[in-house]
């Protein structure tokens, strides 16, 4: 990473006897763009608002260049910030909201209608500056208001929900569109969705929120492989999980389901006896053939769906039910169900959920 | 933040002396007919008074045909527009608002000069007639509130796909109406019958140019010629409009909620 | 079309007109009450009055009527009527906006918000004669209000020249119903304000002030027009209040029409028509102007 940029140091938000927000801490690098992700009222909105300025955090500071702006208000701390609602200003073209910070900072005319230009061709709408907002589709509305918030040339973009109003194919391409923007920009950019495919696919690092409280910060890579709670493991991507209880500690040999397993850890400090929870992705599982993978459990094939090129495939372990996805092979015969068949999977993918 | 909650608590609050000073004043005023001790001897003069339960009666009367004929006029219409010729819409919004731009007593003075006992429709060669001609001038008045009521009920359900399904199980018109829509747009029905309720019961301008004995000439023959009855009388009519909007809303609480739109 | 009906002659030639004659009437048939009620009773007594302003009494076309209503009695009561009703109207509208900003942005309680509207609901439809008659008992030479004033502060208000018979006595009664009406008209416009907004003028660097200017109040302004000129027509057709609170001692247009009406004051008939003429064309006017207002200078609604 390179300099810390913005820096959010132990921060805390209640409202009346509520917390929102606790012990959030998180460094981000200049050019950053990072995720805020989770469950809906896990207090993803709150934590931006204080960035922007909107509340005030019970507790902590919150650090932008090196100046504690805390304290400041929003419309001194020069920053962009993008709604869910799109929140464009119904009385002014397109122009004339792109052009409002600018106007409100006394930027000459022609100064500013340049940018505005620029701002225009950056988001790909050069002809649109005379419409007026309900004269846009959501898309083009939600690509102003991004040229909006960019146009003063504000040190960090806040993106709150942004492509939650939006129908599904707007939606991908306008968060690629978002994402090159911002790369192109070098701005420092917090974006806050509920959609974890969203966040995977465009962030540098992601922070996972859960309860007000930041549970993991990390790329997306370690976000979806190496969850560091169970929660995350939970929210991002789809988990199986296995009961599993201790046999040898040290040794990382574990018992699931009566079949014995060796994980390549050492399970410290749980103990002997000990319950634990395992976690594997479907996509680490496969069927039958264990090669050079060492891992193997014994199932029960419980059911069967066939999707296309891919084959769903939910296998029974005991209590537990395991998923895994096959290809379609023609020339192999498709799994049949209430046959038995053997998991195989590799032992380092085997996750070990904190509780 | 705290400076903004300080100046509307105050903007609320000298609202508020504005709008409760003068009600306290008038019950205040109304209570001193008495020497020396406040009384309630106004009211009981006033509700004694055989004027005060006949003009009130008239105008009880006058309002509940206002409200039927209103109804009878609005409601089909506000359905057909909706169902049928959605394009003459603006016209017809326009008509149900030009009453408040043509004032009570331009209409009335039309009436008297069109409807004379020698004219075509001799509304005012006979008392039945002049009170017809009363009920019609108030439904006139009354109109813009009644269509804007019946007019949202009607937005709320989705006339079209009703309407067509009961015809697919083979309902008449009448049936329709009386069966489908009316249920539907009770509620907003009822609120626009209290609206007009309380925009007639205490009317003045037509009632005394139509010289017919309502409750709004009594009202005003009263404060030329009594000193405290007049207070006691406001006092009564304010209950009597506050009574109607209670209604109002409480009836709100009941309507449904749009069908055709999540809100 | 020609080749398709070449296949069944006959029966293209029979069917569409009696189609088209049968549906067009049963479709206009539905909104007919609707029409020749509001012509029989609204549009035709107004067209018979407009006509009559034109004309002499016997029939021949004339501008004198008009012309009449210069003279400096009529003059008066327009001037007055107009000084009113525009006076309570803005006065009305800007207190009345102030309220329904402050219960719908101001951070009050919920109770605040649905007790005012409530109010204005009742206060709106709390006009005519008993209005006067709370004003007096209020405002009057022995009203509470007046006898606090002269006891406990020791201030008399009528040595100041106020009279509640005034116009600006009748002003202040005309708040009365003005001001929730607005209330009532406006509070939905102001709920359209999006909290988005202000928040994104606040990051793009905005002061509170350079939101209002730029964007809160041309996004009122048309709702704020409209219903000033909704509240004009209001005061400007009322009667009953001015006429319990005065009498026939103030000379405002609907009172001066009312006597010309019950006993031809002004000793020409055809005048009263002209009086009534010169109603609807203000009220009419101020529209005119509002829907100009509207479409000319509000590009930005739909
Ligand atoms: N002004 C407020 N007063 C009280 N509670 C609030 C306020 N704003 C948010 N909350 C509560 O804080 C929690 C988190 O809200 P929010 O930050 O909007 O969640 P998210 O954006 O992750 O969906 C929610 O339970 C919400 O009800
Ligand atoms: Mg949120």
């Amino acid at each position: 990473m390179t300099e810390t940029y913005l820096s959010i140091q132990g921060v805390k938000k209640s409202f009346g006897p509520t917390t929102v927000v606790r012990d959030f801490s998180l460094d981000v690098g200049r050019g950053e763009f990072i995720s805020f992700l989770g469950p809906s009222g896990c207090g993803k909105t709150t934590m931006l608002r204080m960035v922007a300025g909107f509340e005030e955090p019970s507790e902590g500071r919150i650090v932008v260049g090196g100046k504690d702006v805390t304290h400041l208000k929003p419309n001194q701390r020069k920053i962009g910030m993008v709604f869910q609602a799109y929140a464009l200003f119904p009385n002014l073209t397109v122009a004339q909201n792109i052009a409002f910070g600018l106007r409100v900072a006394g930027m000459p005319k022609a100064e500013s209608a340049q940018r505005v230009q620029d701002m225009l061709k950056l988001i790909s709408l050069p002809q649109l500056g005379d419409r007026y907002p309900y004269q846009l589709s959501g898309g083009q509305q939600q690509r102003v208001a991004l040229a909006r918030a960019l146009a003063p040339k504000p040190r960090l973009l806040l993106l709150d929900e942004p492509l939650s109003a939006l129908d599904a194919k707007v939606r991908v391409s306008l968060r690629e569109e978002i994402r090159s923007i911002q790369k192109e920009l070098g701005i420092t950019t917090i974006f806050v969705t509920h959609d974890q495919e969203e966040a995977l696919s465009i962030s540098d690092r992601i922070v996972v929120m859960n309860n007000g409280r930041a549970d993991q910060a990390g790329t997306p890579f370690e976000i979806y492989n190496r969850p560091s709670t169970r929660f995350v493991a939970n929210f991002v991507g789809t988990l199986n999980v296995l009961e599993a209880r201790v046999l040898d500690a040290q040794a990382g040999s574990v018992d699931v389901a009566g079949q014995v397993l060796a994980l390549d850890r050492d399970l410290a400090p749980k103990r002997k006896g000990d319950m634990i929870s395992l976690a594997l992705r479907p996509e680490a599982v496969s069927l039958g053939r264990a090669g050079a993978r060492t891992g193997a459990l014994a199932a029960t094939i419980a059911d069967v769906h066939f999707l296309g090129s891919v084959i769903r495939v939910r296998t029974k372990i005991g209590d537990s039910t395991v998923s895994l996805d096959t290809f379609n092979d023609p020339t192999m015969p498709p799994p049949v169900s209430g046959t038995p068949a053997e998991l195989a999977f590799a032992p380092r993918d085997l996750m070990v959920l904190a509780d | 933040m705290k400076a903004g909650k300080f100046w509307a608590w105050l903007t609320f609050g000298l609202g508020a002396a504005y709008f409760i000073i003068p009600l306290l004043a008038t019950m205040e005023f109304a209570m001193r007919m008495r020497r020396g001790t406040y009384s309630f001897d106004a009211f009981a003069v006033v509700f004694g008074d055989p004027r005060f339960q006949q003009t009130f009666g008239y105008s009880v009367v006058a309002a509940f045909f206002t409200i039927l004929l209103g109804v009878l006029i609005v409601v089909p219409t506000a359905y057909w527009i909706r169902l049928r010729m959605p394009h003459i819409r603006p016209v017809i919004e326009f008509i149900t608002l030009l009453p408040l731009v043509i004032p009570a007593i331009v209409i009335v003075f039309g009436y008297i000069r069109m409807y004379g006992s020698n004219s075509p429709l001799p509304f005012l060669g006979s008392a039945r007639g002049t009170d017809a001609l009363l009920v019609i001038g108030y439904a006139i008045l009354a109109l813009p509130y009644m269509y804007r009521a019946v007019d949202t009920g009607l937005r709320t359900i989705d006339v079209r796909t009703l309407t067509e399904a009961a015809q697919i199980l083979g309902a008449g018109w009448g049936t329709i109406i009386m069966r489908l829509i009316l249920p539907n747009v009770l509620i907003a029905v009822l609120s626009g019958a209290f609206l007009t309720f309380a925009i007639v019961i205490g009317e003045f301008t037509v009632a005394s140019l139509l010289n017919r004995p309502a409750f709004g000439p009594y009202l005003q023959n009263i404060g030329a010629n009594r000193a405290y009855e007049p207070a006691a009388l406001a006092v009564i009519t304010f209950v009597v409009t506050w009574g109607c909007m209670s209604v109002i809303q409480m009836l709100a609480r009941f309507a449904p909620k749009s069908a055709n739109r999540p809100d | 079309m020609a080749t398709i009906s070449l296949s069944e002659p006959d029966a293209a030639r029979a069917v569409p007109p009696t189609a088209r004659a049968v549906r067009l009437p049963t479709q206009w048939l539905g909104v007919a009450p609707f029409f020749l009620f509001a012509i029989l009773f609204l549009i035709a007594p107004t067209a018979y009055l407009i006509l009559g302003a034109f004309q002499t009494p016997n029939g021949a076309f004339t501008l004198n009527n008009l012309a009449e209503l210069w003279q400096p009695t009529i003059r008066a009561a327009y001037w007055i009527s107009i000084k009113v009703s525009f006076a309570s109207a803005v006065i009305g509208a800007l207190i009345g906006l102030a309220i329904a900003i402050a219960i719908v942005r101001g951070g009050l309680p919920r109770w605040v918000r649905s007790a005012t509207m409530t109010f204005s609901g009742v206060a709106s439809n709390f006009a005519g004669v008993p209005l006067a008659f709370a004003f007096l008992a209020t405002l009057g030479r022995l009203g509470l209000v007046t006898i606090i004033l002269r006891d406990i502060f020791g201030f008399n208000l009528y040595s100041t020249g106020f009279n509640i018979l005034s116009f600006s006595g009748l002003t202040l009664t005309y708040l009365y119903f003005q001001i929730p009406l607005m209330v009532v008209i406006i509070t939905p416009a102001i709920d359209g304000l999006k909290k988005e907004w202000g928040e994104a003028a606040a990051t793009l660097g905005a002061t509170q002030w350079q939101y209002w200017r730029m964007v809160v109040i041309p996004v009122l302004w048309p709702s704020f027009l409209g219903t000033v000129i909704l509240l004009f027509a209001n005061a400007f057709g009322a009667i009953a209040t001015a006429y319990a609170l005065t009498g026939s001692s103030l000379n405002i247009v609907p009172i001066l029409l009312y006597a010309q009406i019950r006993g031809d004051v002004l000793h020409n008939p055809h005048l009263g028509y002209a009086i009534a003429f010169g109603m609807i064309f203000i009220t009419g006017m101020a529209n005119v102007f509002y829907i100009w207002f509207r479409t000319r200078s509000e590009r930005w609604l739909k």
